[in-house]
């Protein structure tokens, strides 16, 4: 419904809020583009806020005497297009940039008194793995020589002023052909450093057998409707976990995020209120968002809550794989490559098409068998011949 | 004591408020298809004055500096100039940018915020606005300088409002347009008001024609909301120009309808009463009453052409917003014609800044 | 091959010019008949006549401005501003207009202009006439700052200068308009903007300069070498866009740095340069980055100028500084 909402648009240089002073219209009303809505006060000044677009009026937010922020909703439309308002000069929320992390610098020895060295001697220090409290400088402060001279003469293994003999890995490393990573790729970076440091990851992992699927099915809108599935008879695995308030919460809607990868990195995008859609839905939303991700159209939106996700990683190679669950979702789900075998099943052998089939899941949100009662409703579903 | 020289200043009006007639019109101005034309532009710049607001007040322009009230004095100006001649615009001249070709789509641009919107397709060489007070009259000096040094009979165009003749910039530019006869003409387009400054209170002087007096040229007031004393005066002083005669000044003694820009708020300063005085003047009523007395133009004709504009409007408005954004990578490709290896580095941090992700993965 | 003064190399550099290329015009205060008040352009209205030289009405804004307009409708003027502290009318022209007209039309519009002024201190000048405030300039994204040093890099970088596509404003250091000469040949060759030149090679410690300082600073290049000590000199040359490749190289090679402008310290040009090496050449350094600068004060009429100007004496006591940091 958002896309019918005109929010309040910055009617200033930097204006943050506005009172409503009149409303032109009510709810029911049918405007054209250009009739006026509402006037409002703002620090600068009265002014009409005329319609955006041709269209009747749902509802008008807040009353007369109301002070309305910017960006807020203040009319709702009954269909039409997308509302675009507020381009002109829109600031991106600091909030949402995700900065780097800043390390503090690691406590050193001698902290409180600085040993007064060139930035060179320094540096020189740091790759000889020469401890600058032990160096006697021949002038006023220790420069790189000194440092060189105390490195050189300190081959001797156990003497004191070595604290490493070896080279650095910055010396032995090749970095000629090193690239800064950038944009998504370095989001990934970020995310999965992040998530490494919180999750405690467990897996298990199974088989499906899709032996009566068509040759035409594809693999990933069954195993979306599967999630929903396993969903509905265990949710607690399509959950939001706060591992600072300790607090699970399971989540009704599954916004399932499938991971896609371009040549720019990984994307995750979102197929919205999975549980709503019959499996040719799911198959066209599928088909829709991977070409969205292709054409990074893709909006921000739609890259936002997933609350369980999928890796179709078998689309390459592999059987199971341990994967890496995004807080503050508690599951991934896996499919490695399909193989035939051939299976023993009700006492003979016959061949069988098979699906393997990985979970991870954060330890620390559910247990064992929780996880395990998901992964068996995930293969019933599976199973289903349609 | 001798008096050693006396000026004049002259004022020149053809319809009044009610459109009637004061004096006979220019035969060359007189022809119904003329002032229709000039009808329809007045009309055009007034529908592109009220879209421009309209998306402003629905956060889908920027700032925005309204020309209602003035658009006689911007079509004339327009008219009355030739396509090789060159604009040099104040941020208030948006009626003679439509008529020298400037189209709504661009200005738009220009006002949401994107360069583009000043490359202009039309009068290539045409000044993109000045948004500094009189700060464009130098160049405009410089323009005429060229014309004159290649014996090209063309003229300079400097349009710039009341606030704009307190500048030094003008004084400078006007002295040496005197001093070296430059074919260069000046408007001014003395709307009243300098935001919140009063004209009387801008100067003592009894009209900012005048100014032009102490630069040693021809300065003469016109009724601003008159478009054919605009066009018919503009039009004599740039001919006159063309001609070898030297620089002229233009006073063009209109009101701004609007507030100073859309983050303004007039009534502060000035009263209803006296902006509905005003409304009387209004430069569109007057001479489509002119039409309907002496052409027979209808209200259904009025209709038609005020829904013609309004549509093409419209449209400039719609490819406007279907405008797709710049790269960011162009705030360093026009700053020099080759990018200096100094900015290389910044260019690409530019390039390299984090986007506001939220992938999963 | 003629030697010449840096007047003289100015003034060969605008006939050269003119004689190559019509659209070259220059205007300025007393540029015509008078030929410049320092001489810079002597001659050239007889030469060329009074539509390619022309004086204009005492009015700096004006200067600008109309350059600015002669740019954009294709000439390559060369405007002078007769002293640099009489520049400052024609600042907004530079910042608001000149700077920006490619920018703001998306490269319909250009502005190919050279705004040429005598500047610095050492010629007991009276008031308002020894400024260097070309750090302001500097600041302005857009312009191109240049400073010649001596006369053949005058005239190469004047030509390059008004062959430039952009605005560039040509600062002449009017202490050494005439105070030595240099063999000179005029060639019509262009030195390249936008390149540190160094003047003088050295492994033990970089002092980087322009305009009129590289004298002292080529002086005390001298002096230290007979102390054994081996100091490189490198003239930026163009303050805007700057070659911090050449700086920061020289830098690292050697260790240690003094960067001297006659300008007043604090938000000189000297701490542009200062804080880009100690971001990216830090871990080289052996010593801290060292300033020899006028003092924050007035511009003093001559009787105290020489106290003001950074002298060898006092780019040698900030060297033994470099040399042994305490």
């Amino acid at each position: 419904m958002s896309d019918n909402v005109f929010h309040l648009p910055d009617l200033g240089e930097g204006l943050t809020e506005a009172e409503i002073v009149t409303w032109h219209v009510r709810a029911g009303d049918r405007v054209k583009a250009g009739d006026p809505l509402v006037t409002v006060e703002t620090d600068k000044a009265v002014v009409d806020i005329p319609a955006p677009r041709s269209a009747q009026i749902v509802e008008c937010h807040g009353a007369e005497g109301d002070v309305v922020t910017v960006g807020a909703p203040l009319v709702t439309f009954q269909g039409g297009a997308a509302d675009t308002g507020g381009v002109v000069g829109r600031l991106p929320e600091a909030a949402a940039v995700s900065a780097p992390a800043v390390e503090p610098p690691a406590p050193s020895a001698g902290q409180r008194q600085r040993v007064r060295a060139s930035p060179k001697a320094r540096q020189r220090a740091r790759e000889l793995g020469v401890d600058l409290a032990t160096v006697q400088p021949q002038g006023a402060i220790i420069q790189a020589e000194d440092v060189e001279r105390v490195a050189a003469a300190s081959t001797t293994p156990g003497t004191a002023t070595v604290v490493d003999a070896g080279k650095s890995s910055r010396d032995l490393a090749d970095t000629s052909g090193a690239t800064a990573l950038r944009g998504v790729r370095r989001a990934m970076a970020r995310r999965m450093a992040d998530a490494h440091r919180r999750v405690v990851p467990a897996l298990v992992t199974d088989e499906a057998d899709i032996s009566t699927w068509t040759d035409a099915q594809r693999p990933l809108p069954r195993l979306v409707r599967a999630i929903v599935a396993a969903s509905a008879a265990e949710p607690l695995l399509n959950a939001w976990f706060d591992d600072a308030a300790l607090t699970l919460n399971p989540q009704t809607g599954v916004q399932l995020g499938i991971a896609m990868e371009t040549d720019d990195g990984l994307f995750v995008p979102v197929l919205r209120d999975a549980e709503t859609r019959t499996l040719t839905e799911i198959g066209t939303a599928v088909t829709e968002l991977e070409a969205a991700v292709r054409s990074r159209s893709i909006a921000p939106e739609a890259l936002r809550g997933q609350t369980i996700s999928l890796s179709n990683f078998g689309a390459v190679a592999g059987q199971h794989a341990q994967m890496v669950v995004v807080p503050p979702q508690v599951a991934i789900v896996g499919a490695g490559r399909a193989f035939e075998r051939a299976a023993w099943v009700d006492g003979a052998a016959r061949g069988q098409r098979v699906l393997p089939i990985s979970l991870t899941f954060d330890h620390r949100a559910v247990t064992g068998v929780e996880a395990c009662r998901f992964l068996l409703a995930l293969l019933d579903d599976l199973h289903r011949s349609d | 004591m001798t008096q050693v020289a006396t000026f004049a200043v002259e004022h020149s009006a053809y319809l009044d408020a009610d459109g009637k007639a004061l004096q006979p019109l220019p035969e060359a101005l007189a022809q119904p298809d003329t002032l229709r034309a000039l009808y329809r532009w007045m009309t055009l710049a007034r529908a592109f004055d009220a879209k421009a607001i309209e998306l402003q007040r629905t956060g889908r322009l920027g700032t925005y500096a309204s020309c209602l009230g003035q658009e006689a004095a911007g079509v004339g100006v327009g008219y009355a100039m030739q396509p090789e001649d060159v604009l040099l615009p104040s941020f208030r001249e948006q009626a003679v940018q439509l008529v020298r070709g400037v189209t709504a789509t661009e200005l738009l641009l220009y006002w949401g915020g994107d360069e583009r919107g000043s490359d202009f397709h039309g009068p290539r060489q045409d000044f993109p606005i000045s948004i500094t007070v009189g700060g464009h009259a130098p160049h405009a000096a410089g323009v005429a300088l060229a014309f004159k040094l290649r014996a090209e009979a063309r003229v300079a165009v400097c349009a710039i409002g009341d606030g704009a003749t307190s500048k030094g910039d003008l004084y400078e530019a006007m002295n040496v347009a005197g001093a070296w006869q430059l074919p260069l003409v000046f408007v001014v387009n003395n709307n009243q008001w300098a935001i919140s400054m009063p004209r009387a209170e801008q100067s003592a002087a009894r009209t900012l024609a005048q100014k032009a007096i102490a630069a040693g040229f021809t300065g003469e007031q016109v009724d601003g909301n008159d478009v054919v004393a605009v066009t018919d005066v503009v039009g004599k002083a740039i001919a006159h120009a063309r001609a070898g005669g030297g620089p002229r000044l233009v006073e063009c003694l209109t009101y701004r309808l609007s507030d100073h820009t859309t983050v303004d708020d007039a009534s502060r300063y000035r009263s209803d009463e006296e902006v509905s005085r005003h409304w009387h003047e209004d430069p569109l009523k007057r001479l489509r009453l002119w039409l309907e007395r002496e052409h027979g133009w209808s209200a259904e004709d009025d209709d038609a052409c005020r829904a013609e504009c309004e549509a093409s409007i419209t449209a400039a408005a719609d490819a406007y917003l279907a405008t797709p954004p710049q790269a960011p990578e162009s705030l360093f490709d026009y700053l020099y014609e080759t990018l200096p290896d100094d900015l290389r580095a910044q260019r690409d941090a530019l390039l390299a800044e984090p986007r506001d992700e939220h992938g999963h993965g | 091959m003629a030697e010449h003064t840096l007047l003289e190399a100015v003034n060969l550099a605008l006939r050269r010019a003119m004689a190559d290329d019509e659209r070259v015009l220059v205007l300025g205060e007393d540029v015509g008949v008078d030929g410049g008040v320092f001489r810079a352009t002597d001659g050239l209205q007889q030469a060329y006549g009074a539509n390619r030289v022309l004086d204009t009405p005492l009015a700096e804004t004006a200067i600008a401005g109309i350059a600015i307009g002669l740019a954009a409708q294709g000439f390559r003027p060369v405007a002078e501003i007769q002293f640099m502290g009489f520049i400052y009318p024609a600042i907004d022209q530079l910042i608001s207009h000149a700077s920006r007209l490619r920018t703001r039309t998306r490269g319909r519009l250009s502005c190919p202009m050279v705004l040429r002024a005598p500047y610095g201190g050492g010629v007991h000048a009276p008031e308002h006439h020894s400024e260097s405030t070309e750090a302001m300039l500097a600041h302005i994204p857009g312009l191109r700052v240049v400073i010649p040093s001596s006369p053949r890099r005058a005239y190469g970088l004047l030509l390059a200068a008004i062959q430039d596509p952009d605005p560039v404003v040509f600062l002449e250091p009017k202490r050494i308009y005439r105070a030595f000469r240099e063999a000179l040949d005029d060639d019509g060759v262009a030195l390249p903007l936008d390149r540190a030149e160094i003047l003088r090679a050295g492994t033990d410690l970089t002092i980087i300069g322009w305009g009129a300082m590289l004298r002292e600073c080529l002086s005390a290049a001298e002096a230290l070498a007979a102390d054994g000590v081996s100091a490189e000199v490198i003239d930026v040359a163009t303050l805007k866009p700057l070659d911090s490749a050449t700086l920061l190289a020289s830098a690292r090679r050697t260790g240690r740095v003094l960067i001297v402008h006659e300008a007043a310290r604090t938000a000189g040009y000297g701490a542009e340069i200062a804080a880009r090496i100690a971001e990216e050449a830090m871990f080289e350094l052996e010593a801290p980055i060292v300033r020899v600068t006028g003092y924050d004060t007035v511009m003093p009429l001559p009787g105290l100028e020489q106290k003001y100007m950074p002298n060898r004496a006092r780019i040698l006591a900030a060297a033994h500084r470099v040399l042994n940091p305490s």
